[in-house]
């Protein structure tokens, strides 16, 4: 069975070397208040880390920081492999190219030479099961299957690095779980880093090796879970629904702390 | 491209459970597109406006028949067709149709190839859509025929004058066109170019265009109508000098003849013109360019 083993002071960076650095990092938007406050943070090469916190915590700031869409007003962020795939909620599939050749567009930009990105588009696409999906066009396609596309075009990328901004977060339950072990096999056996930013506590879980969980206002990153268990686990076991249960005391304690 | 990943997945059976659970989950959500054959989508689209046009000629008929009114006044259908024979028989209906479309589709053509870059310098620079903005929505509303006076001063009654008056109606129109089609891109759209690594040529190749691609094409369709109206109208006023003998040409002719059945045979042609240019070159273009994006109503496939 599986052994979720929590350590509730924030712990530093693991065995590993770093694929990500975040050193003293803040970010406000022009005069405003302060959005993401001090914010260090060293995430392991090959590890699947969850940001968690509630809506507007500023955890999507900080994943568009670390894809380098948006600029830092303190601190740095090193990505170690340089850059990033990003991967957002909507699956923003071009919505003139067929599947296949939204993923071919990304090997294009990617660098690929032309003879050989139509098979290694194919084999991206059966990666998360969609060979044959390969010509239909992104409104032809279910929620979950466009959003599988955008999970094998930023596999196109061949980066190191994959950050997802609530992936999943538009998708019915079923599918989302369906995804949750899709998600997990491809990481499995591509080995990538994955940042996965959600404001849901159970995919966090289900999902995360490390779970880091975000305060609002200002952002800061309050606590954190390391699950030493390294096998697969479904999102009904027990040991998720334990360690969901301690995460949301935790989520709440936060978001009350607003209420005054 | 380390894509080595096919191999080792053949055989896990776990793998196998989820490959189908997902197979069967793909089948239930997709939506499957009614099949519809052409022949039935041309025979949909044909038969109502052809219904109309014979009823509103009967009853035009019926009001001849039955009010007997002047036939210099109130020509009836018979008339006018028979001013349309004359016309063809004689080859001045043929050559003026010609003559339109040639100056109609070349000046069409050119103002493609003015407009075109402004609009796309006007929605990618900033400071030159401030200034010249407003200039060009001005101009889209400004009547093109107003030019005519001036382009006859500048040009003299020469194929310039027409040109001249016909770009001036549908460049604007073009490029407000592609204007607006790039500022309704999604804005996710471009941020995927940019996650993607495009460079600013690509940005704007592999992106910006195919992305604006229904909002230009749109602009085209209404720069199309502005060339032609415009033509009509500078053809009227302007004739005679080196000019060719155009639709508008033949419409002022019939007038000075005092002849109605032949005005409103022209009319007909006219319009008849702008329908046929409408349905065979741009319409099948639409249909294509917005169902492969899904953006056709159901009821219009």
């Amino acid at each position: 069975m599986t052994n979720v083993s929590v350590a509730t002071a924030p712990t530093t960076a693991g065995v590993g070397p770093a694929a990500i650095t975040i050193d003293a990092l803040g970010k406000r938007y022009g005069t405003g208040p302060l959005v993401l406050d001090d914010i260090n943070l060293s995430i392991e090469a090959g590890q699947f880390v969850c940001l968690l916190g509630a809506s507007g915590c500023g955890k999507s700031t900080l994943l568009n920081i670390i894809a380098g869409l948006e600029k830092p007003t303190e601190g740095s962020v090193t990505v170690a492999s340089g850059k990033a795939a990003v991967m957002f909620q909507d699956a923003a599939l071009f919505p003139w190219l067929t599947a296949g050749r939204n993923v071919e567009l990304a090997l294009k930009l990617g660098g690929v030479p032309r003879k050989e990105r139509s098979g290694a588009a194919l084999e991206l696409l059966d990666l998360v099961n969609l060979a044959d999906a390969a010509d239909k066009r992104p409104h032809e396609l279910s929620g979950g299957m466009r959003q599988r596309v955008a999970l094998a075009r930023s596999l196109a990328q061949d980066r190191k690095v994959l950050l997802m901004d609530e992936p999943f977060a538009a998708l019915d339950a079923i599918t989302r779980d369906l995804l949750h072990e899709e998600l997990e096999r491809v990481w499995r056996q591509t080995g990538r880093t994955i940042v996965f930013v959600t404001h849901n506590v159970r995919e966090a879980a289900r999902l995360g090796q490390r779970i880091l969980l975000m305060s609002s206002r200002p952002g800061r990153i309050v606590n954190e879970w390391t699950i030493t268990d390294t096998g697969s686990r479904r999102i009904e076991s027990p040991e998720v629904a334990r360690l969901g249960d301690e995460i949301t005391d935790q989520l709440r304690e936060e978001i009350r702390r607003n209420a005054a | 491209m380390p894509l080595d990943t096919r191999t080792g997945t053949a055989s896990d059976p776990d793998h196998d459970e989820l490959r189908r659970l997902e197979a069967g989950l793909d089948s239930l959500q997709a939506v499957p597109e009614p099949p519809r054959g052409a022949f039935r989508r041309t025979l949909d689209g044909v038969v109502p406006p052809i219904l109309l046009l014979i009823t509103l000629v009967a009853a035009w008929q019926a009001y001849i028949v039955i009010a007997k009114p002047r036939p210099d006044l109130i020509p009836g259908p018979f008339d006018v067709f028979g001013a349309l024979v004359s016309a063809w028989s004689s080859e001045r209906l043929q050559l003026a149709v010609l003559t339109s479309l040639e100056r109609g589709g070349l000046g069409f053509l050119i103002a493609v190839a003015i407009g075109t870059p402004i609009g796309l310098l006007l929605a990618e620079c900033r400071p030159v859509r401030r200034a010249l903005g407003p200039l060009l929505s001005g101009l889209q509303v400004l009547p093109s025929v107003a030019w005519v006076p001036a382009a006859i001063i500048w040009f003299g009654l020469t194929d310039a004058t027409v040109y001249f008056v016909v770009l001036m109606g549908a460049v604007p129109s073009i490029a407000n066109g592609l204007v607006s089609g790039v500022d309704q891109i999604p804005p996710q759209l471009r941020r995927v170019g940019t996650v993607l690594g495009a460079s600013r040529v690509q940005m704007a190749t592999l992106v910006v265009l195919p992305a604006a691609l229904p909002g230009y094409f749109s602009g085209l369709k209404q720069g199309w109508a502005f060339a032609w109206r415009s033509l009509m109208a500078a053809e009227i006023i302007a004739m005679g000098g080196t000019m060719g003998f155009g639709l508008g040409s033949m419409l002022q002719q019939s007038r000075e003849l005092a002849d109605l059945s032949g005005v409103l045979a022209t009319i007909l042609v006219i319009l008849f013109v702008g329908i046929l240019v409408e349905l065979v070159v741009f319409a099948p273009i639409e249909r294509r360019l917005l169902r492969r994006r899904g953006l056709m109503a159901a009821g219009l496939r």
